[in-house]
């Protein structure tokens, strides 16, 4: 195994604790580190479904119970591109 | 190539979690809810003290029992003083919402015998020069029936406080009740004008027909009018030249075809033997 795997799931299990306290502002930075530093970093967008599924997917939050997810496919979308572009 | 199965698993993805949301939209909440929830609750028991030691609980659950049964002790103490608070009130015809409670009870010169047996306070004084400018004293009501005799009341003060034989005494709503038929040292008697065989001038009724009331204890009256009075249940009872107030409410009126007279039933407004205060006039 890699060494960076362990460190893959280690952000991954931090990413979890800090979800399931609601900080989604420590859990952003570690999830935007993880998604530039490992490759296909798609924790990130589960972590977005993740935190939509305990604090929103209300019927009565509407589009705003899912910024969790959209935030976070934006921000996989746009760091895939991004890596590619520099790392070229 | 490796990125193009990586962007397609990403999109299917996606698209897996948009037709759950869909068509099973509490799917993936109850999953995810039901992961985090021991996390929540264990956080919560940790918050709420569940790790100490169990010495400290025990110290801590005695300390809060002792400080419950202070506070009920406490809210029995407050709640016996409101009782009181407004039997007094009543007893001075003030109403709730009157302001300046204070005042008016002090210019009514209210007084307690504050040194008899029931440790009653005294309300705004206990000096001899206010207890004659009032000519109304407020007494406790020691003892009453069942427990007292001969339909009468035990009150709090005697010649420590002036009384005397004759003294009226009017219970709550200034309703007069009887006279202080006996007056000893630091308590005194107070005869009922219900107490059996006691007879009184009374006006019945509002055509205030003249009649006389007997007395047929536990605060019952009886009086005989002719049948052509018209007096009804309901109906006040007057005490000519003595007090304005209803000295009683008809309570049912018997009649008899046989007789000329029918017999009226009354009792006083309040129940006597609910009074913890009367108010004795000199």
């Amino acid at each position: 195994m890699k060494k960076s795997f362990y460190y893959r799931i280690f952000a991954d299990i931090l990413v979890v604790i800090f979800l399931i306290q609601g900080w989604w502002f420590v859990a952003l930075p570690v999830l935007l580190i993880g998604a530039w530093s490992f490759p296909f970093y798609f924790e990130l967008i589960l972590a977005g479904i993740f935190y939509d599924s305990l604090f929103g997917m209300a019927g009565a939050q509407g589009i705003y119970g899912y910024v969790g997810t959209i935030v976070t496919s934006v921000f996989f979308i746009v760091i895939f591109f991004a890596k590619r572009i520099v790392r070229r | 190539m490796g990125q193009k199965i990586a962007a397609f698993f990403v999109i299917f993805f996606l698209i897996l979690f948009v037709g759950l949301q869909f068509f099973v939209p509490h799917l993936l909440s109850g999953i995810f809810s039901s992961i985090a929830t021991p996390f929540w609750q264990a956080e919560f028991a940790i918050g709420s003290g569940s790790l100490r030691s169990p010495g400290s609980l025990v110290a801590e659950n005695e300390d809060l029992r002792r400080r419950l049964s202070d506070m009920e002790m406490r809210m029995g103490s407050i709640l016996s003083v409101e009782k009181e608070n407004e039997e007094l009130k009543a007893l001075f015809g003030i109403t709730k919402t009157t302001p300046n409670i204070i005042g008016v009870i002090s210019e009514r010169q209210i007084f307690v015998n504050s040194s008899s047996s029931t440790s009653t306070p005294s309300l705004t004084g206990t000096n001899s020069e206010e207890r004659r400018a009032s000519g109304k004293i407020l007494a406790p009501v020691l003892v009453r029936p069942p427990f007292a005799p001969y339909d009468e009341f035990v009150v709090s003060g005697g010649e420590d406080m002036g009384f005397a034989p004759g003294d009226r005494v009017y219970a709550s709503e200034q309703v007069l009740i009887g006279t202080i038929s006996e007056v000893l040292s630091r308590t005194s008697k107070v005869l009922l004008y219900s107490s059996p065989k006691q007879t009184h001038q009374v006006l019945v009724g509002s055509g205030n027909i003249l009649a006389t009331a007997v007395g047929r204890g536990g605060g019952q009256y009886s009086a005989e009018l002719p049948r052509s009075a018209q007096v009804k249940e309901g109906d006040s009872v007057i005490v000519p030249s003595l007090w304005d107030k209803p000295f009683g409410i008809v309570n049912a009126v018997i009649s008899d075809p046989a007789q000329p007279f029918v017999t009226v039933l009354f009792s006083p407004p309040v129940n006597i033997f609910q009074s913890r205060w009367v108010l004795i006039s000199k």
